[in-house]
């Protein structure tokens, strides 16, 4: 099949919809999916990343995703975006990563004292924004890391969230927001630190 | 950055995560070779559960579906396979006594705006004439794609027509449903002056011609 042909007019596959991407990759065109991978892979491992706090288990995650979605290309149903169900196999992968990592390290610490007691500073550099976010959100509940990240940073709208997470509306403003005010009490808790030192 | 009180601060922090995270090529041309190794995606068969947890589904082997039916479940199921049988034979004698209003006004649509149903094929071939055409007089090279050539974007080429200035070709199409677009110099757009496909709106340009059955 002429899939590689970017000396004919009209054939761009940089310039097709995701929609119509999959429908070639469908009809035997793999290189309609490389351009799938290249659209979708930087979001993707952002999200795993800041999810699950490094970038080996991100890739790991993003990788199965992306095989996954390969191979059950044929359920993806154009009544949703393309990169929303991708993300709905990114979300279910990070959390189960999520899950076997905690068996193994008990990462997540959700108990808001013990969150206090790890507020005391790290030794980084005490103006570095990255260590100072990356602890915060590390510090968050799974499921409101999760929301947060995909309102704030992957930038779904409430519909799309609902779609790719399987949960409500409601429920995932709520998170959203008590993930918003849990942040900017750990960044006031770095700050106070800060003045104390 | 601003405090953590300032409104602002959420910004700065979004965009501060919203940094690109660069992907490394080691482990693109992984993911692609792995690609490349795995069973090619059908439109007939779907083997994989992409949003379970089960190890399997990485595997290549076919999947067991079974289905377990619960009394109380199996009464709903039951009633509601009734009242859509109901439904079905009840649109069946609305659209042959005309009374099925949305399926006609897509019919008439379709053969009154472009595309248009030019001429009736011999009924051997059970195939409907449908001439395309577009207006797009700055456009070099205009191509169609839809379902009906695979969405192949080099297969059906218009031309340009020089008493009307539009771009045009005729197919032979067989009578449903297809859907389909325009590749402008390279750029997917729907037929502005034919139906919209109804996921449209989610990012995919397509619109919609019904190709009616011969003698209907």
């Amino acid at each position: 099949m002429g899939v590689t042909r970017p000396d004919v007019p009209g054939f761009n596959l940089a310039t097709m919809t995701d929609a119509i991407l999959v429908r070639r990759v469908l009809d035997g065109d793999t290189a309609a999916f490389t351009m799938l991978v290249d659209r979708h892979a930087a979001a993707c491992t952002r999200f795993a990343t800041r999810m699950l706090g490094n970038r080996e288990d991100a890739e790991d995650a993003t990788q199965e995703t992306f095989l996954r979605a390969y191979r059950s290309l044929a359920r993806y149903e154009e009544r949703q975006t393309f990169r929303t169900w991708l993300f709905q196999i990114l979300i279910n992968r990070c959390r189960t990563a999520a899950v076997r990592r905690q068996r193994r390290h008990r990462m997540f610490l959700v108990d808001d004292t013990a969150i206090a007691a790890a507020s005391v500073r790290p030794a980084v550099d005490a103006g570095d924004l990255r260590a100072e976010l990356k602890r915060a959100i590390d510090a968050l509940d799974p499921d409101q890391r999760e929301a947060f990240l995909l309102k704030h940073v992957e930038q779904l709208s409430y519909d799309e969230m609902a779609a790719a997470t399987g949960v409500g509306v409601s429920a995932l403003k709520m998170r959203v927001k008590r993930a918003c005010d849990r942040m900017q009490w750990m960044l006031r808790q770095g700050e106070a630190s800060d003045v104390g030192t | 950055m601003s405090e953590p009180d300032d409104p602002r601060w959420l910004d700065e922090v979004a965009g501060e995560l919203r940094r690109e995270v660069t992907v490394r090529p080691a482990w693109r041309a992984r993911l692609l070779d792995d690609v490349a190794r795995a069973a090619r995606p059908s439109a007939r068969d779907m083997v994989d559960d992409p949003f379970g947890d089960d190890e399997r589904a990485l595997d290549n082997g076919p999947r067991r579906w079974s289905i377990t039916v619960r009394p109380v479940a199996g009464l709903a199921a039951a009633s509601l396979l009734v009242a859509l049988g109901a439904g079905v034979m009840y649109m069946a004698m609305g659209s042959r006594s005309g009374a099925n209003p949305s399926q006609r006004v897509a019919q008439v649509r379709s053969s009154t705006a472009s595309p248009q149903l030019v001429s009736r094929a011999p009924a051997a071939t059970d195939r409907e004439v449908v001439r395309f055409e577009l207006s797009a007089p700055r456009a070099s090279h205009v191509a169609l794609v839809g379902s009906f050539n695979e969405w192949n974007p080099v297969a059906t080429p218009l031309s340009r027509d020089p008493a009307s200035g539009k771009w045009v070709v005729s197919l032979r199409l067989p009578p449903g449903r297809h859907v389909y677009a325009f590749v402008v110099d390279g750029d997917v757009t729907a037929d502005p002056s034919a139906p919209r496909a109804a996921d449209d709106d989610f990012g995919s340009p397509s619109s919609v011609v019904l190709v009616s059955s011969p003698g209907t």
